[in-house]
């Protein structure tokens, strides 16, 4: 070892200096300046800027919006982003509640953070653009924000939508596209594609399964009516079964709405299940003259459909006073009806605050302002009620 | 500021730097490994349910093979691509050998996700190939389109240059005297590659292969954005685990049993090398 040294150049006897004992204090030393370092840093930092942190998804992000806040309030929006709810959900119970003020959910989400004690309740009074929801988004009707025990309401909706089926119907025809059934026909090998994410997969193929089945009317594992997010060990089987036939008819599950969007404009597929984003953006670009083809969209298969609804929450490490004050300043100021109507413009989403009064009758038709009812047919995004089970289902899928 | 402080120092920051940032993250995900989750909860019960699932389950077992498969095929490839351009550079590269080895480097200058997606408007249904070949009436390469292939195209992409990188300073190392010898008793050019160049530069070879074939195995990216519909690999069914699906505890089994496979993989690499016939010192040229 020592002749080693010496051959590379290290200078004599420094091997013979060290022990562990001098190891040990210069690590220990490091380690307490690194803390103490950190500590100053932070400390330092709050007090320079005051903060309101996002967990939330990019595309509501409005920079220009968030600047103007920032410079109103002299506060700096610190934006984190997520995916899916549960990616959301696990930050959030793994200490997020102290990193994150503002948090975003769809579904049944909210009212599971809320039972989990991840989010706290919100002041409807001190956001007065709540007075412009559509009256299916009031709290006396929208009561899955609203937690029957206290009263307490717990969230703010802001956009909704389904997760129908865009197609091209020079491709396939709407009869046939008003089914999930067209999702998994043969007919259609090669040009189909469907989400990555595993929760809405499982969940509409749960919805065809127990329609073939005719398994809704029986009593349901949880007790409950319906919910297909709430599937027994049979049907799951049959899911599995549906999902690996559907994998030989997929060109590829797109990860994002930029590559569907492309695969849709350019004849690639013709059916695809999606938020209506895509379809939006198409018909944006079919009336430019940018892309052709006869887009279409399902609100609602026949078999039943899944719907959502993005709301904004607040996380319960934000107590009360100033910061809460801030963050429902932020709800207030995002669900204005302008911004909401940039919102809409931008994400191709319908929103849950009327923009009737501010939208012309082709935007009115294009945002479904006139079809919010028929949120109410829809089933709600959900938790699975097994992640586990859900998982093996999917892996085995993915492997098949 | 003594010898000894100065050693201290200079040991003991990468010393903390590996216990912070490799060695606890490993203990914590082993000890993960051992536990279960149920609907997003952690279960602290001590158990090794995750193990025989990722070893028996058919699901991860095919991942963790067509990882393997597709792992190596890429690192062979890299690597021989990797020789064919580092000798290339290093023989007739002349004063702008060191440019042209950088050149290679030019790609690390955007993140991965963008060298992806760039790739993957390459290769898809209406990127440049396919849609070249659909508009000159041919149809369109259905291999390239949201496959294995085309994801085994994105981690070459992705790892050759390491792979250059690596080879062409393994030969800057190389005393080109000795292929001059071998020449002057009457070796061919080829012959002197296979008796000198190569053998001697095997360490450099191996370290290619295996800074390809490691990252390849636990890759998400690509096989996410290139592979379609059958291109799952074993990164990203992990990667799954720690996202949407929630169950961290498989997810921890599947990380460890990776970090004991890729472990393997080096000490069988290093079992193949001879260092006294490669003529590796370790202490650079003299």
């Amino acid at each position: 070892m020592t002749d080693k040294l010496e051959k590379s150049g290290h200078p004599q006897g420094v091997s013979a200096t060290i022990d562990r004992r001098g190891v040990l204090k210069g690590m220990g030393a490091i380690g307490a300046a690194s803390v103490a370092a950190s500590t100053f840093r932070i400390n330092y930092a709050r007090a320079q800027t005051r903060k309101l942190r996002a967990l939330m998804w990019e595309p509501y992000l409005l920079p220009e919006v968030v600047k103007e806040f920032e410079a109103k309030h002299n506060v700096e929006f610190a934006p984190t982003f997520f995916d899916g709810n549960s990616e959301a959900y696990n930050k959030l119970r793994v200490g997020g509640t102290k990193d994150f003020d503002l948090v975003q959910a769809d579904g049944f989400w909210p009212r599971l953070y809320f039972q989990e004690g991840l989010i706290r309740g919100v002041d409807y009074s001190k956001m007065p653009s709540t007075e412009n929801f559509f009256p299916i988004f009031k709290p006396d009707r929208f009561d899955i924000l609203v937690d029957k025990a206290s009263g307490t309401k717990f969230g703010v909706p802001f956009c909704w939508g389904s997760y129908g089926i865009t197609y091209n119907a020079d491709g396939i025809s709407p009869e046939k596209a008003s089914s999930i059934e067209c999702l998994f026909d043969p007919e259609f090998a090669g040009r189909l594609s469907a989400n990555a994410r595993f929760e809405e997969n499982i969940a509409l193929a749960g919805v065809l399964v127990t329609y073939r089945l005719g398994t809704r009317d029986k009593p349901r594992p949880d007790g409950k009516p319906f919910n297909p997010y709430v599937l027994t060990d049979e049907e799951l089987a049959e899911v599995e079964k549906l999902l690996i036939e559907q994998k030989k008819l997929l060109l590829t599950r797109y990860q994002d709405n930029g590559t569907l969007f492309q695969l849709l404009a350019s004849g690639a597929i013709v059916a695809a299940p999606e938020f209506a984003q895509v379809y939006r953006q198409l018909l944006a670009k079919v009336a430019e003259g940018e892309v052709t083809g006869d887009i279409r969209h399902t609100l609602i298969p026949k078999e039943g459909g899944l719907g959502w609804v993005d709301t904004f929450l607040v996380s319960s490490g934000v107590a009360d006073g100033d910061q809460f004050d801030l963050a429902q300043d932020f709800i207030n100021t995002m669900i204005s009806l302008d911004n909401m109507k940039v919102i809409g413009d931008r994400t191709g989403c319908s929103t849950t605050i009327d923009l009737r009064s501010v939208s012309t009758p082709e935007q009115q038709k294009f945002f479904l302002m006139d079809r919010t009812e028929e949120l109410a047919d829809m089933f709600m995004f959900d938790q699975p009620s097994s992640p586990e089970k859900w998982e093996r289902v999917w892996s085995n899928m993915q492997a098949a | 500021m003594t010898h000894k402080t100065k050693a201290v120092l200079l040991l003991g920051i990468p010393t903390a730097y590996l216990v912070l940032l490799f060695i606890l993250p490993i203990i914590s995900l082993i000890v993960l490994s051992f536990w279960k989750t149920e609907s997003y909860h952690l279960v602290y019960e001590w158990n090794i349910q995750n193990y025989v699932t990722v070893l028996t389950e058919g699901a991860y077992l095919t991942f963790l093979i067509r990882s393997i498969v597709v792992s190596v095929i890429v690192s062979v490839l890299a690597t021989a691509i990797g020789w064919i351009a580092a000798y290339a550079i290093w023989t007739y590269g002349g004063r702008f050998r060191l440019l042209l080895a950088l050149a290679f480097a030019v790609p690390f200058f955007t993140g991965e996700v963008l060298r992806v997606i760039a790739l993957q408007g390459l290769l898809g249904p209406v990127g440049l190939i396919n849609g070249t070949l659909m508009k000159w009436g041919f149809a369109p390469v259905r291999a390239l389109m949201y496959s294995n292939v085309a994801s085994g195209i994105g981690l070459f992409y992705l790892y050759l240059p390491i792979a250059v990188t690596v080879i062409y300073l393994s030969l800057l190392n190389l005393d080109r005297r000795l292929i001059d010898a071998a020449k002057i008793f009457g070796a061919g050019g080829f012959r002197s590659f296979i008796e000198i160049t190569f053998p001697l530069n095997l360490v450099g070879t191996l370290i290619a292969f295996a800074l390809c074939f490691i990252p390849c195995m636990s890759a998400t990216l690509s096989p996410r954005f290139l592979g379609g519909p059958n291109g799952t690999l074993y990164g990203m069914a992990m990667a799954q685990q720690f996202g949407e699906s929630g169950t961290w505890a498989l997810g921890a089994a599947m990380g460890v049993i990776l970090f004991l496979f890729s472990l393997l993989a080096v000490v069988l690499i290093a079992s193949c090398l001879d260092l006294r016939r490669t003529g590796f010192t370790g202490f650079g040229r003299n």
